[in-house]
């Protein structure tokens, strides 16, 4: 056969065969996901059929666990959860604050009190390398005062490109945090603690804009049996870590950055921190791929001296996006069940500070039709709010506030972007608006309480 | 049940931006049957056959670009006309003008579309003028068939070719189906004396033609496309994001991506036009086996770089002299380096005027060390080709940047060549020697695709950050477990890559006599292949917007 016809009879005759595979793929019903994605006649058929119902994967036995019991409480409503832009505690009146202790710290700042307020925000690696923390700390510190990016682990197990810190550190710290099998170390909230053998860390604050104030730098560190000697900035320094949890001032200047040489490796150390000495603060508790049930492998006792010794004002809770892992999911149950512990012994050992559980972002998968968003999104949201509503914390919607359903798909398409196009998460752009965001509804809530406080006491 | 839809059987023929006519589309198959089926009956008749192939490859467009199927004719009227006034007068005066109204006409159209709001953009910053940004939609393929349309009657004009005398010729040429959209650039000389042959092509081009087709579907539709939705896009969309391994890991995949997805794609056009009784010179030779980036340039792109060769390096002094244009983009490539060092780098002025004098230095010493002053010029004029080539692929500071950095390791190269000529010429075919010589340039050409990739100029820099600053080992078993099909992706590429040529085409001998219905089945395991790596949007191909 000559070329030419080869080439004649090939095309002719694969393309016969490719429309007839494709026509009777439709007509028999029979369907191969390879093929069915590649039909030849796809694109000109309607497909009146009912869709079939989406069917669960059920890979892991918790899927079974039976929805919580949730206990109607007289004048809440957990329904208040779907608002978009609003921290709730759930109270029907929406005229009141919902975290009302943590605005009297806030209003005290406002007004002129010197006192530090302190904020622990935790989450996954939508917060990572302070993006979103960045923005809310900047608009809080504006408004209420106060200087210094907070805490920051010595290193970090994935990328720790951060702007707000400058650091650089030797190749020998040892690390251990929730992704090291049979961990018995006290994990700090970061989830990490590191141990040096000759090793050092060198930080700087690039967060801070004011060149008099003054920075209180601190060392947070484990238990060591007696005094022992660090060197900071070089020189050498005696410090007692006697408590199972320790922060150690260890200088208060002008200076904004910080080295610390560790010699022995029995020091658990978990990281520096900066921060002014009055004034509103937050540290960023990011660590890739947790939902946030890590925490059950922190006891009580520590995390109550935590409490004691590095008080925090307010928890906030972010997490989610990791129990979104396959794209069928629908059932969260099991997460509210592992959850549930793990939020009230966070609430229990913080016992001063308000505990705000924020809601995942939106997140997309790939479906037949394109991006879009979990199947499952929704119903992971009401768990959230509904292990909130059960602890009797707060809740902020983070999902809906970032626009609901597919909004991630319409952050990464924009021009710019503002999410990446993993469909996951949102770009530094699209972090700094849902910082921006969140901080709105604060001051929401804040609004609120000032309004409350000058009917109750006019003339303060 | 699943209904027939008149409705969106009728929509398939129109064009669709979202989803413009590419050779992997289901539409293509059918078009590509129709196409053959015709072409193949009217084989004979070398008007008709010409007119069928000029409808289909404007239809082609058509699907592709949309109206833009207009400036296709148009810019071939214009052409076709001028090229055959060039020819014919004998004046030299009103010839050369002639040339000047077909390059002015050619290169206006290119730079409306193409470089109109980058110069805007310019004086709003340089001049602090306000000008707004226009809405302009970049017609597909027009980079290419400037190209393409200014070879042809630079050529006529230097008395190298007799103009096609049908019209028909000449927009087949422009609009050929197979190259128009992504190239590679044609040159009329080859391509329009093969168009009126008889339709008769051997066995072994008919193989030739379904290799190119099918490995270049592969290349593009598996390899490209996986790597890039999966790994490459999430890397360079937010590099900060990411430890210095994945980092480096994303470099190394794009390289891969933007290979497999250009050769894939030029491989898939040879391919076609093969089985249509054309032959189109080869557009990469496995570019990443190169031992210097002088012959990186000689295996990428060849259709671009030659044609820069031809049509600006040899006019522009080449390796003989310098001219106005030399010194005049050599003195912006200066000036321009000086501005950025101050205001980008935030260098003092003294160490950027250090540097931009090392860098004139670098352009020099090739001559100095040869006692030859015609090396500057023809460095010099290295630099202005590579400068405008990276222009070429876009509007962008990150494409001149890339050309600048290739035009730099060029000048390096031949001082490297000067200085250690006699000292490796003796370990010059040995293995090792070789084998350093392919990585040091395959990791140069990979850092220069970072500019070429990254959104921006701070996108680059946070790439090269992360790998230089926060790179760790540590992190290889949880990126491997993350990540072990795109690296398997990216092994079988490289190896794939690291086959000689020669030894391709001695395989592919063999298979000349296989049966027809072996070719069909490899065709359907192909297309369950596609079936299973599919992602749900298409992705479009890179030099689709260049």
């Amino acid at each position: 056969m000559k070329g030419s016809r080869r080439v004649l009879f090939f095309v002719g005759s694969s393309f016969i065969i490719y429309l007839l595979i494709s026509l009777l793929s439709y007509i028999t019903g029979f369907t191969w996901a390879p093929f069915k994605k590649v039909n030849l006649v796809s694109d000109i058929i309607k497909n009146n059929s009912p869709t079939k119902k989406d069917t669960l994967v059920i890979a892991d036995t918790l899927a079974n666990t039976p929805s919580p019991e949730i206990i109607a409480k007289t004048n809440y409503n957990l329904q208040l959860y779907k608002q978009a832009h609003l921290i709730t505690n759930f109270n029907i009146d929406t005229t009141k604050p919902a975290l009302a202790v943590f605005l009297q710290k806030l209003h005290d700042l406002k007004t002129g009190k010197k006192r530090k307020v302190r904020i622990a925000y935790f989450g996954d690696s939508m917060i990572e390398g302070d993006l979103l923390t960045k923005t809310l700390r900047e608009l809080l510190q504006k408004e209420f005062g106060g200087d210094g990016v907070g805490f920051v682990p010595i290193t970090s197990l994935a990328s720790q490109f951060r702007q707000t810190v400058n650091s650089s550190y030797s190749n020998g710290w040892d690390r251990e945090s929730f992704k090291t099998d049979g961990i018995k170390n006290q994990l700090f909230l970061s989830g990490y603690l590191f141990r040096g053998h000759g090793d050092w860390v060198q930080m700087k604050d690039e967060t801070i804009i004011d060149s008099a104030v003054l920075i209180e730098k601190s060392l947070l560190c484990g238990f060591y049996d007696k005094p022992i000697t660090i060197k900071i900035n070089d020189a050498d320094v005696v410090i007692n870590p006697n408590k199972i949890f320790n922060r150690i001032v260890t200088s208060t200047d002008l200076e904004r950055s910080m080295k610390l040489f560790v010699a022995d490796d029995k020091l658990p150390v978990y990281g520096l921190s900066f921060e002014s000495e009055s004034g509103i603060m937050v540290d960023n508790f990011s660590f890739r791929g947790i939902s946030g049930v890590e925490f059950s492998k922190i006891d009580s006792s520590f995390l109550s001296t935590i409490a004691e010794e590095n008080p925090y004002d307010l928890i906030v809770f972010q997490y989610g996006v990791n129990v979104l892992f396959r794209p069928n999911d629908m059932n969260f149950n099991w997460y509210a069940h592992i959850l549930k512990p793990v939020a009230k012994k966070i609430r229990t050992c913080f016992h001063s500070a308000d505990f705000l559980m924020v809601s995942t972002a939106d997140r997309a998968f790939k479906y037949d039709t394109g991006y879009a968003s979990a199947k499952g999104i929704d119903s992971l949201v009401r768990i959230q709010a509904s292990i909130a509503y059960e602890i009797g914390a707060t809740f902020y919607n983070q999902y809906q506030s970032m626009g609901g359903r597919n909004s991630i798909v319409d952050w990464a398409n924009q021009t710019p972007a503002l999410a990446n196009k993993d469909y996951v998460h949102p770009n530094s752009k699209g972090a700094a608006i849902l910082g921006k965001y969140f901080f709105e509804a604060l001051m929401n809530d804040y609004r609120k309480f000032t309004n409350q406080s000058v009917k109750i006491a006019p003339n303060y | 049940m699943p209904t027939f839809d008149l409705h969106l059987f009728v929509q398939q023929f129109i064009y669709d931006p979202k989803n413009p006519l590419l050779f992997n589309n289901g539409f293509f198959v059918c078009f590509f049957t129709l196409f053959i089926c015709l072409y193949y009956s009217f084989r004979n008749n070398f008007i008709v056959r010409r007119y069928i192939f000029c409808l289909f490859s404007l239809y082609f467009f058509y699907k592709a670009s949309g109206y833009f199927v207009g400036l296709v004719i148009i810019s071939a009227m214009f052409n076709y006309f001028v090229s055959n006034a060039i020819y014919r007068q004998q004046n030299k005066r009103t010839k050369m003008l002639l040339l000047l109204l077909s390059i002015f006409f050619n290169v206006g159209i290119l730079f409306y579309f193409k470089y109109t709001n980058f110069f805007i953009s310019i004086s709003n910053s340089l001049f602090t003028t306000h000008f707004s940004t226009l809405n302009i939609l970049l017609p597909i393929g027009i980079s290419f068939f400037t190209f393409e349309n200014l070879s042809y009657t630079i050529d006529v004009y230097r008395d190298e070719f007799k103009p096609a005398s049908k019209f028909s010729d000449y927009l087949l040429f422009l609009s050929f189906f197979p190259k128009l959209v992504m190239g590679p650039i044609v040159r009329a000389h080859d391509f329009i004396p093969q168009i009126n042959l008889p339709f008769t092509i051997s066995d072994k081009d008919f193989t030739k033609g379904f290799y190119l087709i099918i490995s270049g579907l592969i290349k593009k539709l598996i390899i490209s496309d996986y790597l890039t939705v999966n790994f490459v896009n999430y890397i360079f969309d937010d590099p900060s994001r990411y430890t210095g391994l994945e980092n480096l890991f994303a470099v190394y995949g794009y390289a891969i991506v933007i290979y497999c997805d250009f050769s894939g794609y030029s491989d898939i056009a040879l391919g076609i036009a093969r089985w249509l009784g054309f032959t189109i010179p080869p557009n990469f030779l496995s570019p990443y086996q190169s031992k210097n980036i002088t012959e990186f340039w000689r295996r990428w792109h060849i259709s671009l770089s030659s044609w820069l060769r031809d049509y600006l390096y040899f006019p522009i002094g080449g390796n003989r002299k310098g001219t106005v244009a030399t010194y005049f983009f050599a003195t912006l490539f200066f000036a321009g380096s000086f501005f950025a060092e101050v205001k980008f780098l935030q260098l003092s002025y003294f160490v950027s005027t250090a540097i931009t004098l090392g860098l004139l230095l670098l352009f020099m010493l090739p001559s100095i060390i040869e006692k030859n002053k015609k090396g500057v010029a023809t460095n010099l004029n290295l630099l202005t080709i590579m400068l405008l080539g990276g222009f070429w692929h876009g509007a962008n500071w990150n494409f001149i940047l890339w050309g600048a950095l290739h035009g730099i390791a060029l000048a390096v190269h031949k001082i490297w060549m000067l200085l250690t000529g006699k000292i490796v010429s003796n370990v010059k075919i040995s293995w090792w020697y070789k084998a350093i010589m392919v990585t040091v340039t395959f990791h140069f050409v990979c850092f220069t695709w970072i500019f070429f990739k990254a959104a921006d100029f701070a996108t680059a820099t946070t790439m090269l950050h992360q790998i230089l600053h926060d790179f760790s080992f540590d992190v290889w078993g949880a990126f491997y477990k993350n990540y072990s099909p795109v690296l398997a992706m990216m092994l079988i590429a490289f190896l794939l890559h690291a086959i000689p040529d020669s030894l391709a085409d001695k395989v592919l001998e063999r298979f000349t006599k296989m049966p027809m219905v072996a070719y069909v089945a490899v065709f359907f395991m192909f297309v369950v292949l596609y079936g299973f790596f599919k992602s749900a949007e298409p992705v479009l191909p890179i030099y689709l917007q260049f």
